[in-house]
């Protein structure tokens, strides 16, 4: 127990600090927000990615650990008691937590206390008995819990080993491979809800994919949107971003010789020229050129486009500047334009055959809480006395002061209502 | 619809304030009538309350949880509906006089956010939307209680015996064995708004679980009352100790939901 509290503890301790850490950053990143000594030691904390490092996933192994011995060895006592708290013979001997003497109507307190019809039976020495208990599951309560903690860390872990994730982005008409798998994603058609007030009320893309490993087995067509994904070929698709991409045009001596759709933050290689690239680094819809601020956009209408570019030469940047529509860029025999701004989807592809178990984990979890904290066990028993009156005796094992109190008033209530009868 | 919304929220800070002002009254003078007059306002606030919310949520045509004034006054909402039912359940308005300044806190950080209503952004449009924010409220809100709970403890110590005490605030078992209730409630309902919140993610982010701040904190506030409720049930921690436990946990409460949007900014930027 001392051990579990202690991981908790420490568990709390290095979250609460990790997430005072921004995350994945570089070395360079830390050094310039702290200091170079500071950053060193965090990186040879692994504090910039803390959730995922060795001590971390440490913690949580000995915390996994700790849970899984304590529901194995609390496991055969915990049956043991259960059995226990319906049987009669183990409750008779006991003072009880909380007892009266004298009453004339027990099945009254029983009722009062809403125990379950109480069952006769009798003490060592022969004398007659009641005997009631409920609620024994909420001794399940913490193992139950337990066993949803470890349900959950287990789904999580194995999810975070074994899940595929890639991410596909482009523009409706465009088929795209899904990362080294088989399967193929065409976009169909992406679209921009927009109300009134030029807010986005929603994304949508309208998806085909395609196995191309198993023809006409699986696949298919579906239209996701921000929180509502679907799942074809076995994975699951969703819409998660979107940005600006443009038509970049390459033409040679007047000719045209190459069109693509570039995103935002992608290059295109022109083919005719090994080595020559051109990279779209940004899209301004609105463009606006502050002094002393740089490049920037006023909205996101398209009232003013304008592309910022890179152009590479055989890994040198041989050029850079913001371009306007019917604006060209010309390098040699080269000519290079953009046109046809337009908002590209993208889409993120996962697979994680793990996520049910944590979620069973959770829901598990749950009811182990639920279980401990609100189902409460208590047993309450009769003995007969030489008088003809009974001893009336009460045990929760988590009713405490509250318990008690109600078995006391629902003594006090026999007594008035005998008094008043 | 905003126009009657705006009226209730104003009348709402007077009952929560003039409420407050009679359980101090009821202390200072020891009368029961000052007690019987307070509840009744603060049930009074409580109704009206829950209008005023009605209303926003009509005007803006969505639940009235995505925002710092709307968790805020939801917030306040859950803190005044916990503790009235402990309050009433009972039979304990001195609980009432202790919780009555912090929910009246809480309504004033609402009144000083924008009461401005904005469009949705796509990943808040969601049925879980309602779920997820709603057992959150419910969730601090029982925290709170505990809190309450716990300074009166701390402070009945150090109190003089009288009839009045003795009368009016529990002994020293019930007000823990309360305060253990009201870290129940908080506890479950603190773990169904992560679970709905992890469901949610899921669908919206396709991650149900990202180590955005917001997660952490809430991972944190949870792992503290787990801790709670390991040393009452485990080893018998009950009392003072238990006490100043539940008031770091409710430190812990308020920095996942101020302290985390202040200086943590994450997804739940906006919340």
């Amino acid at each position: 127990m001392h051990f579990a509290i202690a991981l908790l503890l420490v568990l709390a301790l290095a979250c609460a600090a990790s997430s005072l850490i921004t995350q994945n950053q570089t070395y360079a990143w830390y050094s310039q927000r702290y200091s170079e000594r500071t950053a060193g030691l965090i990186m040879a904390l692994h504090l910039d990615d803390a959730f995922h490092s060795p001590w971390f996933i440490a913690i949580t192994a000995f915390l996994c650990l700790n849970l899984l011995l304590c529901n194995l060895l609390r496991l055969p006592r915990l049956i043991r008691r259960t059995q226990a708290e319906t049987r009669p013979e183990s409750a008779l001997k006991l003072p009880g937590d909380v007892s009266a003497q004298g009453v004339a109507d027990p099945g009254a307190v029983f009722q009062r206390l809403r125990m379950p019809k109480p069952t006769p039976c009798k003490t060592g020495d022969g004398r007659d008995a009641l005997f009631a208990a409920r609620h024994p599951a909420g001794l399940w309560g913490a193992w139950v819990c337990h066993l949803g903690i470890l349900l959950l860390i287990l789904g999580f872990s194995l999810g975070q080993m074994t899940q595929q994730q890639y991410t596909v982005y482009g523009v409706p008409g465009q088929i795209k491979r899904i990362g080294d798998t088989e399967c193929f994603l065409t976009i169909d058609d992406f679209r921009v809800d927009k109300r009134e007030d030029g807010s986005v009320a929603q994304y949508t893309t309208d998806i085909t994919v395609e196995n191309v490993a198993s023809v006409g087995t699986s696949g298919g067509s579906a239209s996701i949107s921000v929180n509502h994904p679907a799942t074809l070929c076995g994975m699951k698709f969703y819409q998660n971003a979107t940005g600006w991409a443009a038509q970049v045009d390459v033409y040679k001596d007047g000719k045209p010789i190459q069109q693509e759709v570039v995103c935002a933050g992608d290059y295109m290689s022109v083919k005719d020229k090994e080595g020559l690239v051109v990279m779209l680094n940004a899209l301004y819809p609105d463009y606006v050129m502050t002094p002393g601020v740089g490049p920037s956009t006023a909205s996101d209408q398209l009232n003013n486009p304008a592309y910022l570019y890179s152009v590479y030469y055989q890994g040198q940047v041989i050029g850079m500047n913001a371009l306007m529509n019917g604006e060209e860029i010309t390098i040699d025999a080269y000519t290079v334009t953009f046109s046809n701004p337009q908002s590209y989807t993208l889409i993120q592809v996962k697979v994680d055959r793990f996520t049910f178990l944590a979620l069973i984990g959770g829901l598990v979890t749950m009811l182990g809480l639920a279980l401990a904290l609100y189902v409460q066990p208590a047993r309450v028993w009769a003995i007969r006395q030489d008088d003809g009156l009974w001893a009336l005796y009460g045990q929760s094992r988590k009713g405490g002061a509250l318990f008690r109190e109600r078995f006391n008033k629902a003594i006090d209530q026999r007594s008035q209502d005998h008094a008043s009868d | 619809m905003l126009q009657i919304e705006n009226t209730l929220f104003t009348i709402v800070m007077l009952a929560y304030f003039a409420s407050m002002i009679l359980y101090f009254a009821f202390i200072a003078v020891k009368k029961d009538a000052v007690a019987r007059v307070a509840v009744g306002l603060q049930i009074a606030g409580f109704v009206l309350h829950t209008a005023a919310l009605v209303c926003r949520g009509i005007g803006a045509g969505r639940l009235p949880l995505t925002n710092q004034y709307e968790f805020a006054t939801s917030f306040a909402w859950g803190l005044c509906l916990v503790s009235l039912i402990f309050v009433i359940r009972f039979k304990f308005p001195v609980l009432g006089a202790f919780a009555a300044p912090v929910i009246f806190l809480i309504i004033g950080y609402a009144a000083m956010q924008s009461k401005d209503i904005k469009e949705l952004m796509p990943a808040l449009r969601s049925n879980w939307l309602g779920f997820h924010v709603s057992t959150a409220i419910i969730a601090y809100g029982a925290f709170g209680v505990s809190f309450v709970l716990s300074i009166i403890f701390l402070l009945r110590d150090r109190m003089k015996a009288s009839g009045f005490l003795d009368q009016h605030i529990p002994d020293r078992e019930k007000l823990d064995m309360i305060s253990y209730r009201s870290v129940s409630l908080g506890l479950l309902f603190l773990t169904f708004t992560i679970i709905t919140g992890a469901i949610w993610a899921e669908r919206a982010w396709g991650s149900y679980w990202s180590w955005d701040p917001k997660e952490t904190w809430s991972l944190v506030t949870w792992i503290i009352y787990a801790i709670y409720l390991h040393l009452r049930l485990r080893k018998g921690w009950r009392g003072r100790s238990a006490a100043i436990f539940c008031v770091v946990g409710f430190i812990c409460v308020m920095f996942t939901y101020l302290g985390v949007n202040t200086w943590l900014p994450g997804v739940h930027s906006y919340a």
